[in-house]
């Protein structure tokens, strides 16, 4: 078993991080969180939401992947149009509308008629988060968000994602190990651990960061090998 | 709550009033409330908004809400939001004005059939350019081939001929079986009108051994093993594999298309031999079932009548319909650009091209053996 005993809140309207090494589960425990996957034992509870994983219909939440995941045969607008179309009775120029709204709200008004082939994998990145927008759910979920980028990219998508929250109250729960991203845009947090099979540390990042004892999370978060001193000033 | 867009208008101010729900969900009755009012806004110099009856407000609500005020003040409009007690509403409507951008609106890419004609009549020159270009760099890449055998791939030859030989021995198998037993009812049905029964098992001999054994073996094989390879290296195409091979001095046709053609060419043979014998027991199981030709005398007549010119005559041609199913399917992976549904389109020519690839030299052979009266 990767996990167990992982039991966290997320407040309402927060950027809460999922951090941890590689292998340590976050990304498991993000497939379980938009129920793609099932927990062996326990159950997850979205309020609002029941289990993800026995929810029908529209999908609750929205959810951006690590490589944007839009679908390379459609146009930007075709791919935000897709559960518009699916899970509204809109049709016609409300659905344009709102789709070229979405794409201007990511900074990618022009893009409209290009495929995700012909566009960066930072604009990449923006898309698919104005597809996890189309259906205006109050959570999302991004997966390494920043990954891969260049540090203005990931910048401009780190204040993207504060935009959404602090303007459209959005709550984000985002699973990342990029240290820039999480002391920028994270209200919250959780450390997994691969030895500890679970949570090792919760709380503010920053105050993670500078306050905590334990070995692991210090490291992780000062990006010190375990050997090196654990001494915050040293 | 329905939604409603009130407007009050005194000269040339106006105040707008809105409430109910805007959002996702009553976005239709929002456009149609906006469009309503926006008619009685015409010629208006300044707006008020207030936003204090708005219950709920989301992305969607804002921007139809966002796009009418930006038309106002297109058109000389001047506006204030008045929150009232709703910071919410204003802060969304505020994204959504914020973002908005003028840019000029591209062309659609959906065509009409016409010009979909012509945008495919246009690419058959690139297309037979791309093609001779592949044909060339694997003719050029013989010569090196001799003078570096190490720059091909050999360990995965077992592998490959196993996936397209033994692999795809039991649906080859099963395809010439089936066609052998079409091939014995046909001849029963058609020639036991002339009473020439007799001759069922030199027709199922000719026309297997010579034309439909390597015919339908190479079509199962295009059908199966060209879909595998072309979505093979179409894959490693879109996901920088091929690249990288580049970036480290290898020849990728040497390196992936050689061992794949040459595991073709090996493997179709002795497919399309064993297929001729499963056909041979097709013709027999057929025979057998609704005659009473006895079986021996059937073998006997089926051993009289296998050559050695019906038996070269169709395997010597394996080897060239299996080079061009390695090409075509190698090829039009190599030539992949984009996606997932890059790859899926690349497939697909690969098979149709394949299978229209083998027909065309069987038929040459057929006609080069006709003009050799062999």
């Amino acid at each position: 078993m990767l996990m167990e005993h992982v039991t966290f809140e997320v407040k309402r309207g927060s950027v809460f991080a999922i951090l941890g090494g590689s292998g340590s589960g976050k990304s498991t425990l993000l497939r379980h969180l938009i129920g793609l996957e099932r927990p062996q034992a326990g159950r997850i509870d979205i309020e609002g939401v029941g289990e993800p994983q026995h929810h029908e219909g529209a999908p609750p939440f929205g959810v951006l992947f690590q490589s944007g995941a839009l679908f390379s045969s459609m146009t930007l607008a075709e791919n935000l149009a897709l559960p518009l179309t699916t899970w509204t009775s809109l049709r016609g120029p409300i659905v344009r509308e709102l789709v070229q709204a979405k794409l201007e709200l990511v900074g990618l008004g022009p893009f409209s008629e290009h495929l995700p082939g012909e566009i960066s994998g930072g604009m990449k990145k923006r898309a698919g988060i104005a597809r996890a927008l189309m259906l205006e759910a109050d959570l999302l979920f991004f997966d390494e968000p920043s990954a891969g980028l260049d540090p203005i990219s990931a910048v401009e998508l780190d204040q993207l994602i504060l935009a959404l929250s602090r303007d459209l109250g959005i709550t984000v729960v985002i699973v990342t190990h990029e240290l820039p991203s999480i002391f920028l845009v994270a209200d919250d947090c959780i450390v997994l651990d691969k030895a500890a099979k679970g949570i090792v540390a919760r709380g503010d990042p920053r105050k993670l960061r500078d306050e905590s004892k334990i070995p692991f999370v210090h490291n992780f978060f000062t990006r010190s090998s375990p050997g090196a001193s654990t001494d915050p000033g040293g | 709550m329905n939604v409603g867009v009130r407007v009050d208008r005194k000269l040339d101010h106006a105040t707008i009033v809105l409430s109910g729900p805007f959002d996702l969900a009553h976005s239709t009755e929002v456009m149609h409330a906006v469009k309503s009012a926006e008619a009685h806004l015409h010629k208006c110099r300044s707006a008020e908004v207030s936003l204090a009856q708005v219950n709920r407000i989301d992305g969607s609500g804002a921007v139809l809400l966002a796009r009418l005020l930006d038309r106002l003040a297109a058109n000389g409009c001047r506006t204030d939001i008045s929150e009232g007690g709703n910071p919410e509403a204003a802060r969304v409507l505020a994204l959504y004005r914020r973002h908005r951008t003028d840019h000029p609106s591209l062309p659609s890419r959906t065509m009409n059939p016409l010009t979909r004609l012509g945008a495919i009549a246009a690419q058959i020159p690139a297309r037979a350019n791309d093609a001779f270009d592949f044909t060339g760099r694997c003719a050029a890449a013989l010569p090196k081939l001799a003078a570096a055998p190490r720059s091909v791939d050999w360990g995965s030859l077992p592998k490959l001929m196993q996936e397209i030989g033994a692999d795809g021995l039991p649906v080859a198998s099963a395809a010439n079986l089936l066609v052998g037993i079409i091939i014995g009812f046909l001849g029963v049905s058609q020639l036991g009108r002339f009473g020439a029964i007799a001759f069922v098992p030199e027709l199922v001999v000719v026309a297997h051994f010579r034309e439909l054994g390597p015919l339908v073996t190479a079509i199962v094989v295009a059908g199966r093993s060209g879909a595998g390879l072309a979505s093979e290296i179409a894959t490693m195409k879109v996901s920088e594999e091929i690249d990288a091979l580049r970036s480290m001095g290898f020849d990728p046709i040497r390196w992936l298309i050689v061992p794949r053609c040459l595991a073709l060419a090996l493997t179709l043979p002795l497919l399309t031999w064993i297929g001729d014998v499963m056909a041979l027991a097709g013709g027999l199981a057929a025979t057998l079932a609704i005659t009473n030709m006895p079986a021996r005398a059937y073998i006997e007549a089926t051993l009289n009548h296998i050559t050695a010119a019906h038996l070269f005559v169709g395997l010597v041609k394996t080897p060239f319909l299996a080079l061009a199913i390695g090409l075509i399917a190698c090829g039009q992976g190599l030539l992949t650009q984009g996606g997932a549904a890059a790859v899926g389109r690349r497939t697909t020519s690969a098979v149709v091209q394949s299978i229209l690839g083998v027909i065309v030299i069987s038929a040459l052979f057929t006609f080069f053996f006709a003009l050799l009266g062999i």
